[in-house]
Formats: structure tokens, sequence, C-alpha cells
């Protein structure tokens, strides 16, 4: 398995490194070609998202890893042993497993992100539409993608929101499945607010309503979000118009008692009404969240649901594992398998031909024979062979993934059955 | 020898094998065992079908006409609208409640196992017909919405007081638990309520008792009633959560005395 990755991510490289290197879309292709077209690369395939740049080959050549550091470092514009610091290198089987762990989302910042696998689907696109794939590549490519899906679909890996604005999206999706059609008010100009309202609003909401002490604040606000900016005073008729209420301001008192919603829910016919309470200390009354069709979370509540997410990712995580190290044996095996079929092919006609050989002169030997004596000896003969090549064959269908190792093997074996 | 009318056991066991397997992937979270389990249901509602088929044929009138095949007959309606459900809404936790009422009607046909036999000439009427057919029809659809509001109540329990149970991540949002609800109860009550008029209607026709009040009469009525509340609070939306606990149960206490007495 002649393959070799050389990258670097946010484990290994600060971002000023990172941003150096990094490949935007348009520029992907051509930068393919250009490591496609190294001394000593056979198949190419470019992976760079904003947290890691990787450069995938396959070549039986390990002086290319040489060849592939200088242009990185020629790219970055860098010297080369300021970029080696930075770098890993990867080397044949641990290659796939690496890739499709990255695929799996599994060697993500944020375990289980499910962007990645889209990134590493689109790079692989590239490079196959140019060409710089081999048949090697092709093959890692294919299962790549086929091991990321299978870990998604079989451990549900990125399901959970593991941050307090995407809790807080997954939450309204809880109760109001669809959240488009719905109306969203957003309480004050706090940080945490104004993101979770742009989580809301990236998920079609109908229309955002902005309510801000200061009102040209509101406006502003309300113009990030396509939205409405409204009279802080009156908040309380916006309720009845609001399915998801948003408060993230400094006041230091409730702004939302319990009355205000029961008033809001009778105007709205009892359809539910998810409050989230950011600020602290808190301005929605947590006697609210008794009120019937009223389901209120502070900013606590949404921070324990992302945690007992993210422990639930990490759990996933470990199947995810499991999967990833079932599917690299499965791919090895078959690449190996694979790579040893001229040699066994060649063993076997070698030992036939003997064994024909060598039969025919015994025959003639013997004299006549009647047809089972004659049918007795050949199942003898062939037997024979099969069984001192069983454990050759074997060990061919095997071998290490380590090139030299298998090609040192390769090399035995033919000395031994002397073939050319 | 095996017999068409044995599909019944094949039915049931593999609803059993089904059920099992669909309640143990609640503890195993295994998308596999799911998919098992629902292939293991719809194998059963295939030989359950024929079952049925055969008595239609057999028989020459719907399978409706005593409590095994009444039973029957819900059980194969449920699974039929579940599966539709299932294919809409990809709801799986319905399943946890759906599976084993069907088991159990079915359950409950083959251990009474009256024998196939003809209508008596007295009952052989369009409009007897029609009553019985509505009425389980109605029966079946009432059963699912009841499902469905259950799964509303769990669903709205587990967000107001922020846990999370075994079930959070089967059951869909509030809103679509609370719909398909909805639905399958005004569709059922209004099959219902005409499968009952069109009995009131035979019973007068015929004199066959009409203000006789037996079990499974009694039973129906109370039924009847007490899903008019429970849809009376969804359409003017004054739904509330522990009200609604107390109607559903009642209810389906009242339409499981209805089923059996059927026999009375």
């Amino acid at each position: 398995m002649p393959l070799i990755l050389v990258g670097l991510n946010h484990r290994t490289a600060p971002v000023d490194v990172r941003e150096r290197l990094s490949i935007s879309e348009p520029r992907l292709g051509e930068t393919t070609l250009e490591l496609r077209g190294l001394d000593g690369v056979d198949g190419a395939a470019v992976l760079s998202t904003c947290n890691r740049v990787e450069v995938i080959v396959s070549t039986r050549d390990e002086d290319v890893i040489a060849h592939i550091v200088e242009w990185l470092a020629t790219r970055a514009s860098t010297v080369r042993a300021e970029l080696e610091k930075h770098l890993y290198i990867v080397r044949h089987g641990d290659v796939v497993q690496h890739l499709f762990r990255v695929a799996s989302g599994l060697d993500s910042m944020i375990v289980g992100e499910p962007q990645i696998g889209g990134q590493v689907r689109s790079s692989f696109a590239v490079a196959h539409e140019l060409g710089t794939l081999d048949s090697l590549l092709t093959q890692l490519y294919e299962n790549t993608m086929r091991v990321a899906k299978k870990v998604r679909t079989d451990t549900g890996i990125g399901e959970h929101a593991v941050s307090v604005p995407y809790a807080a999206v997954e939450l309204a999706k809880k109760i109001f499945g669809d959240l488009r059609g719905l109306h969203v008010l957003l309480l004050g100009a706090g940080e945490m607010g104004e993101l979770t309202a742009e989580h809301l609003h990236a998920q079609n909401v109908k229309q955002v309503f902005v309510a801000n002490r200061s009102y040209e604040r509101a406006v502003e606000l309300a113009r990030q979000f396509d939205g409405t900016a409204v009279n802080f005073d009156g908040i309380e008729e916006q309720l009845a118009q609001s399915d998801i209420v948003i408060a993230s301001t400094a006041a230091p008192h409730y702004l939302v008692e319990p009355q205000h919603v029961t008033r809001a829910l009778e105007a709205r016919r009892n359809r539910n009404l998810f409050l989230i309470d950011l600020s602290v200390p808190r301005n929605i009354n947590p006697a609210v969240g008794r009120v019937d069709g009223a389901y209120l979370y502070n900013v606590d509540d949404l921070q324990q649901v992302a945690d007992a997410n993210r422990d639930k990712r990490l759990q996933k995580a470990a199947q995810a594992e499991q999967i990833v190290a079932r599917e690299v044996d499965g791919f090895r095996k078959r690449l190996v398998a694979q790579d040893a079929v001229p040699t066994i092919l060649e063993l076997q006609q070698r030992l036939e031909a003997i064994r024909s050989g060598e039969l025919e002169k015994c025959l003639r030997r013997m004299g006549p024979i009647t047809a089972e004596q004659r049918s007795a000896i050949e199942t003898f003969s062939t037997q024979l062979v099969n069984k001192i090549l069983h454990y050759p064959i074997l060990q061919l269908k095997e071998s290490s993934d380590e090139p030299q190792e298998r090609e040192s093997l390769r090399r035995t074996i033919r000395k031994i059955f002397g073939l050319r | 020898m095996f017999q068409f009318t044995d599909f019944i056991y094949v039915a049931l066991a593999a609803y059993a094998l089904g059920t099992v397997t669909a309640l143990a992937s609640l503890f195993v979270r295994s998308k596999r065992l799911q998919h098992a389990g629902l292939i293991s249901m719809i194998a059963g509602f295939v030989a359950h079908t024929i079952w049925i088929g055969t008595i239609c044929t057999r028989t020459g009138h719907p399978p409706i006409t005593n409590l095994p095949e009444t039973a029957s007959f819900i059980a194969w309606t449920v699974f039929a609208v579940e599966l539709g459900l299932w294919i809409r809404y990809r709801v799986y936790a319905a399943v946890f409640f759906v599976y084993p009422l069907v088991l159990i009607l079915l359950t409950l046909s083959a251990v009474v196992g009256e024998n196939l036999r003809a209508l008596d000439p007295g009952l052989r009427s369009n409009i007897f017909t029609t009553h019985l057919l509505l009425s389980t029809v109605g029966v079946a659809g009432l059963l699912i919405g009841l499902a469905f509001s259950l799964l509303a109540v769990l669903q709205d329990r587990a967000l107001k007081n922020k846990t999370r149970g075994r079930l959070w991540e089967l059951i869909p949002s509030l809103d679509v638990c609370r719909t398909v609800s909805q639905r399958a109860l005004a569709i059922g009550f209004t099959i219902y309520t005409v499968g009952l008029l069109a009995g009131v209607l035979w019973s007068y026709r015929t004199d066959a008792g009409f203000m006789e009040m037996r079990v499974k009469q009694t039973g129906a009525v109370v039924a009847w009633i007490l899903f008019a509340i429970l849809l009376q609070s969804y359409v003017t939306n004054t739904y509330r959560r522990k009200r609604t606990i107390f109607i559903s149960a009642g209810a389906f206490v009242a339409i499981a005395v209805a089923i059996v007495g059927i026999r009375g």
C-alpha cells in the first residue's frame, strides 16, 4: 500500500500557519494538479478545511515526501525546517485509518461535526474530475466515503448539538418540528442571544423581532436578521405573536412574568411558547416554566443539554473507532491480497507446470494402468502441490501493508520457487 | 397439515418476534435491531392479511362478526395505519405502544379462536356490515390517536422537566405528535360515530334491542363521549396534560370493554 499523507491540523499548527497553507475551493484543482506534477507522485488529492490541510499521494518512492514538504514550504512562504515542526507524515496503512477517522469526524475539533465528510468528498471529487486519482486512491476515496457514512448512520455521532445556541435550536425543533414559519422575539442585545437568534434565522424562521432598550441598536440588530425592531415597552403584546423568545438583556430584574405568558398563550390559542433565558441575572421568572404550554430553559439548562450531548458524542466516538478499525483491517487485507495476485498466479502456473511434467514422466515409466489408478495419482499430485503452495500464498495475502517488507517477501518467494 | 387458517399463528409468531425485537432496541440502541423488528412486523402483517383474506373468501363477509375476527381486524388496521405514519413521519417511538397492542389483539383473537362461520341470516344486512366495518376502522384510528397522544404527553413531560428518557431521541417533535394525534382522533372519531349511528339504525330497523345497553354498547358510548372530550380539547386548544392523561386512559379502557364485550 504505497500511500503517503503529509499535513497539519488544529492540533499541530497555529492558525497563522494553517491560514498560509489553506487552499480556497476555486484553487483546489490547480493545487491538486501541481501536487500530481511532483516527481514520484502516481496519484494525488488535497484536502483543505479551516482546521486542516492534508495532501495524499500514492507513490512507490518514499523520497517524494521531501518534495512534498519543500512544495508545501514554498506555498506557505516559509522555510522547510520551520514548516516541518507542524507537519505530520502518515504512511501506508495508517493513511487509510487517518482518512477514515477524518471523514467520520473523529479527528475534528468538535468530535462528530458533520461538515468534514462533505469537505473530504469534494476534495476527492475535484481530484477525480482532474484525473489525478490512480486506482489505489480511487479505492481509498470510495471506501473513505462509505465508512464515513456507515459511522454516521450506525452511531448517530453528529446528531446532537454541542454548543448552547445549537442546543436551543435542537430544543426548538423538539417542540415545533419544522422551524419555518415561526416568529422569534429577541429581547436585548447580549452576545449569546444574538448568536442564538442567528442560528434560528439560519433555520429559515419566518420573522425575527428585536426589542432593546436602545431602539437604534434594535434596528441595527434587526437588519442583521432581516427582522423588525419593536418597542421594548411593547414586549407583552409581542409575546403573543412569538413562538420563540430569547431573553438576553442586562436588566437586573424579571421582564417576563407568568401572567404575561398565560395571557400570551390565551391569545395564541395555547400554541406552545419556547422561552430561552440567556441573561444573568435572569430576565424570565422561573415560575413561567410551570405554565402549561410554556417551555423555559435558562443558560445552565442549555449548557447541560450541550454537555450531555458532548458526552454522548464521546461515547459514540468509541463505537465509531471500532467500526473504523474493522474497516481499515478489511480494506488493508483486500489491497494486500489484490497486490499479491500476479505473484500468486505465477506461482501456481509454475508449480502446475512442474506437476504436469513430472506426472507425465511418472506415468510413462509406470506403463499401462487403469483409469482409476491414473485419477488417484493425478489427485495425489494436485493435492501435494496445493499443500506446498498453501503457506506461501497465505503469506503473500496476509503480508504487511508496508510496501518494502512486502516486496522483500515477494522476492524471497520468487527466488525459492525459481520465478523470473 | 398447514392450512390457510393457520396463517394467524404465523402472523402471531412474527408479531411476537417483531415486538420483542422492537422493545429490545429500546435498551440496545441499534438501528439494525429496529429494522429487524419492523421487517418481522411486516412479515406478520403479510401473514395476517392472508388470514383475513381467507376469512373473507370463506365466509363471504368482512372478518368483523365476532370477537376474534374484530380484534384481529382492529390489529390489522392499527398496524396498517402505523406503517403509513412510519413511512410519512418516520416516527419510531410509536412502535413501543402500537406493536404490543397489535400483538395483544391478535393473541386475544387466536386464544378465543372461534370457528369460521357464515353470518346468521338475521345479521346479513348492508347496514350491519357498515356498522361493524366503520366502528372497527374508527376504533383503529382512535387507538393510533391515543398512542400519539401518549407520545405527546411523554415529550411534554421531558421538555418541562428537562430530563431525557430513553424515548427522547425516538419521539418526534411535540407539534408532530399532537398533529398526528389530532388528525387520527378526528378521522377515527368521525368514522366511529358514523359506525355507531349505523348500528343504532340497524338495531332500530331489526328491533334487535335498540336501547338495550349491555357491556358492549355501554363501553362504546362511554368511549365515544371521552373521545369527544379529548378531541374537543385539541380543536379548541384547551389541551392540558393531566386531563389528557386521565381522559385517554378512560377512553382506552372503555374501548377495551367494548371490544371484549363483543362476545356478550
